[in-house]
């Protein structure tokens, strides 16, 4: 004991010195074991037995221990250990069962000292005693175990576990007389070393073989095990039943575990298949590996740390015939590289939030930026050593949900669900469309759906109102007519300039259009409107805030229909009031979102509704008549790549829809199917399943409808005799009852159907559904419990 | 403005993903004490567990939802070097285990010979096929051929990117115009590198994916990668976590019919945040692709918008445990954007 505490000193003033190493060997290793002083470490296997020294920048081969010309099995090892108090004495265990003790005093070339050849099959594991000099243990494929003196010739006692083969004997670090043994059933037995004839203790700590076992060498009661079941697990042996204090669950069947010296909860363990790495867990967060050493790239068949008191060194020798020493610096640690969050949007705008609880924690607790440069690259910065932050980490789970008020996609449902797409005049689908998306507070979509009605109703439907008073305030004209150019620009965002003038540029034509008097008269104020475009487009650049107007006018226009009622008047006034308060606060936000547009706030606001609303309903009857649609087409069709690009691919498919043939050539057709698919994908998230039916049944493009006609069989089972109908009638072949009677009411169901798919009964869908209020189980009283969920 | 609704997930270790289903209503959470636990929705908008099960031998770093075209099904994947698929079986359960589904194993992806550190669902149109990437740096395209029967898989792809993966995310476009096309991040944190995001596309003559694109500028570990839903558009969006949020654009150029050769694309960089100071670990989209959220190391989930003009702004900073943002870890240039207010609501 004297030695080992002066061993110790010399350590601990040398530190840490050494790197990341390797040798290659000339064949696999089947174990090492290093020398009390950590300067040597012998390798030994099936084809080698050397030692080699261990250097500060290398590994050095001292000896070569097989010698003679055809080596005898006894050369063969599966073990080999190292003496921790006599520096010249090694023990192997051969797989030819034999156990020979080597003397690396002797003179002569062959260092083979005692020759134990009592087992009858392969010898597992030798042990020597921590402070007994002259005791050797060997545990053995055969299933006992035995202790030798070496100052005699044969064992002094044999120690029958009565179960199956031993994979692993350790003696216990501080009980002088204990050890344990583990076994390829799945036990652990512990024994005393005085008593062979029975052991003192046997539990089962794994299912399947135990192939190693380590006792902790500071704690007196720990004993940790590994198994072919990919654990390890670390038991109290100090209560009266072996108790198991911590598992922790590796990827592939644990081969060796070492406890890691000056590190209560740490333990490097290896795998005897698949996996090649080393892993050094911390116990009490046994999920993830503490630390990883990657190097080998065949099985890692032995690990020892360096020094028993250095947890900063760990020597391996694998199957690929290399040597290693790892240096902890060096280790992966794998939890640098787990993520530490989780997040994801739902459908609904809320977002789910996982975080480690440390990171969101208060700032009490948490570092400072280094240096508060957030420039500063994290990974550069050391982190202070982890080990003390290992273990208890936990994560924290919440959903930042949305406001009902504002809760984000309400807005597509109910537009899906209130648009309406075909069964009416085009100008009735276009204006009731506009008034729900006005009632959704979407401005812009809703300008958009009165401008297209503007654009391509057929002009023979408008009534034309009263010219007298329109005409009298034909100087706006021009203004009205840069306008509509305007107005597309704005909702068309982001469009170039190139854009704009060529919108210019149209508007040449239309005033180069003969027989339109009104226009040609206005000619030269038009030009000087262009002069003065900036302001223009300013002024209607934010044309969102009048669009309150324009809509209200359209109704204006209606007032001449036949169809006028009252009450739609009274709808409409109190429109008028609610909507024009609020239009400040969009304004407001609009401004944060875009200063460019707040920057001429007050030419908006300028504009009273007075104006607008004059301005527009002149606007109609004078050029629409005189336009034809096509010549919107270019600039409808960038406007539905806008929206589709802006993420609204609703409004694109809406328009698409409505307005048919007008647009449906000017767009290619896989942009079409594209859109139709993106669209109806959306609707079928939030279950819509009705709009999304009604949207592929109104679409042209051919690989869109026929979404809807394919797999349209259903294959059902006799609701009688459960057996699977032919595809004619409801009557049963087999059995010659008609497969569709209700459960409930008992008569043929004739319309909706609705059945279980597992016990095939069902009937009629109000039937069924208000049982169901009542009742979990099929109303045929078959005893299948329905699930409600599905229905 | 959000609400905070903090759900008490009972994981032992770190949750590493969270992950909606297609219809928002449920959730599934996975985390290194190696299980997963799903949970649904009630009527009153609370979260319960309905299922928790051990899934994996090691450190589950991702959950995904398939269509639920093909019923409910889960993937997952793990440190024990394995991607798992995941069956619910409604129906049998038994009083003991009352309001909990079963999850059945239907397969084990076990090629990779590291840590598979993600896998994600191509999308539906594709058909039932599954993607690993791997942190040696391959990424395995499986299919389902069969797509009633979930326990056969086959290998269609296995596409080595050089570099060690870290995530990896589908181009949800179902446009026929788009060929079939994938980006890979990759966390190796040698800045040497360079190129830590590369982009994949099936080329239909040879039938395999080619590299379309590497992201030079892109030069950090990326730990999160994720396209924005399309919804028709014609070019693709991409966010990418790594020490700061990028946004990228890529519009594919027009392509010459002759040419067989992947897709051209012009790269453009919309967006580059350092708001988070450190890491970012997460970003995920919304639906409409109009919001994108980002996580980091700041413990922040922060909101990113455009505005009409693609300018991409910062609208909005919830705290982790929902507590709101005091200054101190604020730069001034976020003031104006501490609250959730207007703009994203507008819409």
């Amino acid at each position: 004991m004297e030695k080992m505490s002066r061993v110790t000193t010399a350590l601990s003033s040398s530190a840490v010195s050494g790197r990341t190493m390797f040798c290659h060997l000339d064949a696999p290793a089947n174990a090492i074991s290093v020398c009390r002083d950590a300067t040597q470490v012998v390798v030994a296997g099936r084809n080698i037995f050397k030692i080699y020294a261990l250097e500060e920048e290398q590994f050095v081969e001292k000896l070569n221990l097989r010698v003679g010309r055809k080596p005898s099995l006894n050369f063969s090892c599966a073990d080999v250990m190292w003496h921790q108090m006599e520096e010249n004495l090694l023990a192997t265990a051969a797989t030819n069962g034999a156990v020979v003790t080597w003397n690396l005093g002797k003179p002569s070339r062959n260092k083979q000292d005692q020759l134990f050849t009592e087992h009858k099959r392969t010898v597992n594991k030798v042990c020597f005693h921590p402070t007994e000099v002259y005791m050797l243990l060997s545990g053995s494929q055969d299933g006992f175990m035995k202790c030798f003196d070496l100052r005699k010739k044969e064992s002094v006692s044999t120690f029958s576990g009565q179960s199956e083969s031993v994979r692993d004997v350790q003696f216990s670090m501080k009980d002088y007389f204990t050890f344990a043994a583990s076994f390829e059933n799945g036990n652990v037995q512990l024994w005393d070393i005085r008593r062979p004839d029975r052991y003192e203790r046997m539990f089962t700590a794994h299912t399947g073989p135990v192939f190693c076992c380590d006792w902790h060498p500071d704690d007196r009661g720990w004993l940790a095990t590994g198994g072919r079941d990919k654990m390890v697990k670390v038991w109290d042996m100090t209560t009266n039943r072996a108790k198991e204090i911590y598992c922790v669950q590796t990827i592939a069947s644990v081969a060796r575990v070492k406890w890691r010296p000056e590190r209560k909860f740490h333990l490097a363990t290896c795998s005897m298949m698949v996996d090649h790495n080393i892993y050094v867990w911390d116990v009490r967060r046994p999920f993830i590996p503490f630390a990883t050493f990657e190097e080998h790239k065949d099985v890692t068949t032995g690990i020892v740390w360096r020094h028993q008191h250095d947890p900063h060194f760990l020597l391996s020798g694998s199957k690929d015939s290399t040597l290693y020493q790892h240096m902890f610096r060096d280790a992966t640690r794998p939890v640098d590289k787990a993520n530490p969050e989780g997040l994801c949007f739902g459908l609904f705008g809320d977002l789910a939030f996982a975080a480690k609880e440390s990171l969101i924690s208060s700032d009490a607790n948490r570092k400072p930026y280094p240096g508060g440069d957030r420039r500063y690259p994290i990974f550069f910065f050391k982190k202070p050593d982890p080990t003390e932050q290992f273990a208890h980490v936990s994560s924290a789970l919440s959903v930042f949900e949305t406001d009902l008020d504002s809760n984000r996609m309400d807005w597509f449902v109910k537009t899906a669900q209130l648009y309406l797409l075909s069964g009416k005049p085009f100008a009735e689908l276009c204006d009731h469309n506009a008034k729900v998306a006005q009632e959704l507070k979407r401005p812009q979509v809703s300008t958009t759906w009165t401008m297209l009605r503007i654009m391509f109703s057929d002009p023979a439907n408008l009534t034309t109102p009263g010219p007298n008073h329109n005409l009298s305030k034909l100087g706006t004209l021009p203004l009205m007519n840069s306008f509509s150019m305007k107005e597309m620009g704005s909702v068309m965002g982001t469009e170039s300039r190139l854009d704009r003038s060529k919108g210019e540029s149209r508007q040449d034509n239309i005033l180069l259009e003969p027989g339109n008097p009104h226009i040609s008269n206005n000619n030269e104020e038009n030009e000087e409107t262009e002069g003065s475009e900036g302001q223009a487009e300013y002024m209607f650049g934010d044309a969102e805030l009048d669009d309150d107007d324009l809509y209200s006018m359209e109704h204006d226009n209606q007032t001449e229909e036949q169809e006028y009622t009252l009450p739609q008047e009274a709808f409409q006034l109190r429109h008028e009031i609610m909507d024009n308060p609020s239009a400040p606060e969009h304004l407001q936000q609009d401004k944060a979102d875009s200063p460019h547009v707040s920057g001429n706030e007050a030419e908006v606001t300028c504009l009273t509704p007075i104006e607008s609303f004059s301005l527009i309903s002149i606007s109609q009857p004078l050029f629409s008549p005189h336009l034809p649609a096509s010549f919107f087409c270019p600039i409808v069709r960038e406007m539905l790549s806008y929206y589709a690009e802006q993420g609204d691919v609703q409004m694109a498919v809406s328009v698409l829809i409505v307005l048919g043939d007008r647009i449906r050539k000017e767009i290619d057709d896989l942009t079409q199917e594209h859109w139709y698919m993106s669209y109806i994908d959306l609707l079928q998230r939030f279950e819509l399943w009705n709009v999304s039916n009604e949207v592929i049944k109104l679409s042209t493009c051919s690989a869109i409808t026929c979404l809807n006609q394919a797999s349209t069989t259903l294959h059902i089972n006799c609701s009688n005799c459960k057996r699977p109908m032919s595809n004619k009638g409801w009557i049963c072949d087999r059995c010659h009852q008609c497969a569709s009677v209700c459960a409930v009411c008992h008569h043929v169901v004739k319309g909706l159907f609705v059945w279980c798919q597992g016990c095939s009964h069902g009937g009629h869908l109000e039937h069924i559904m208000n049982w169901l209020k009542s009742s979990a189980h099929c109303p045929a009283g078959c005893g299948h419990l329905y699930v409600t969920r599905l229905w | 403005m959000f609400v905070a609704r903090s759900i008490a997930a009972d994981h032992k270790d770190l949750i590493h993903d969270v992950s909606y289903d297609f219809h928002g209503r449920r959730m599934a959470t996975c985390s290194s004490d190696q299980s997963v636990k799903v949970w649904d929705k009630s009527e009153n908008g609370e979260w319960h567990c309905t299922a928790s099960w051990k899934t994996h031998s090691g450190s589950v770093w991702r959950v995904t939802w398939a269509h639920p075209e093909f019923g409910q099904v889960l993937a997952s994947c793990s440190f024990d070097r394995t991607a798992a698929v995941w069956e619910e079986i409604v129906g049998e359960s038994n009083d003991k285990q009352r309001g909990l589904s079963h999850w059945i194993k239907r397969t084990t992806l076990v090629d990779s010979r590291t840590s598979v550190t993600d896998v994600k669902f191509a999308p539906k149109h594709m058909g039932l096929m599954l993607t690993t990437c791997s942190a040696d740096g391959v990424v395995r395209i499986y299919e389902a051929p069969d797509v009633m029967n979930l326990s056969q898989w086959s290998l269609q792809h296995e596409i080595s990117c050089k570099l060690s993966c870290s995530c990896i995310s589908w181009n949800p476009s179902s446009s026929r115009a788009h060929p079939a096309m994938f980006a890979v991040g990759s966390d190796d944190s040698n800045v040497t590198y360079g190129g830590k995001v590369q982009i994949y596309e099936y080329n239909e003559n040879t039938r395999k994916y080619a590299k379309a694109e590497t992201l030079m500028t892109v030069t950090d570990a990326v730990h999160d990668i994720a396209f924005a839903p399309n919804l028709g558009r014609s070019f693709h969006v991409l966010a990418i976590a790594t020490k700061d949020v990028r946004i990228f654009k890529l519009v594919p150029m027009r392509k010459e019919s002759t040419s067989t050769g992947p897709t051209k694309f012009e790269v453009q960089i919309v967006a580059q945040f350092d708001n988070h100071n450190s890491q970012v670990w997460r970003v995920s989209w919304n639906i409409t692709s109009t919001l994108l959220a980002s996580s980091g190391d700041d413990g922040c989930v922060r909101l990113w918008k455009a505005n009409y003009m693609d300018n991409w702004k910062c609208t909005g900073i919830l705290k982790g445990d929902g507590s709101p943002l005091t200054g101190s870890s604020v730069r001034t240039d976020n003031l104006q954007c501490l609250t959730l207010t207007g703009t994203a609501a507008a819409h």
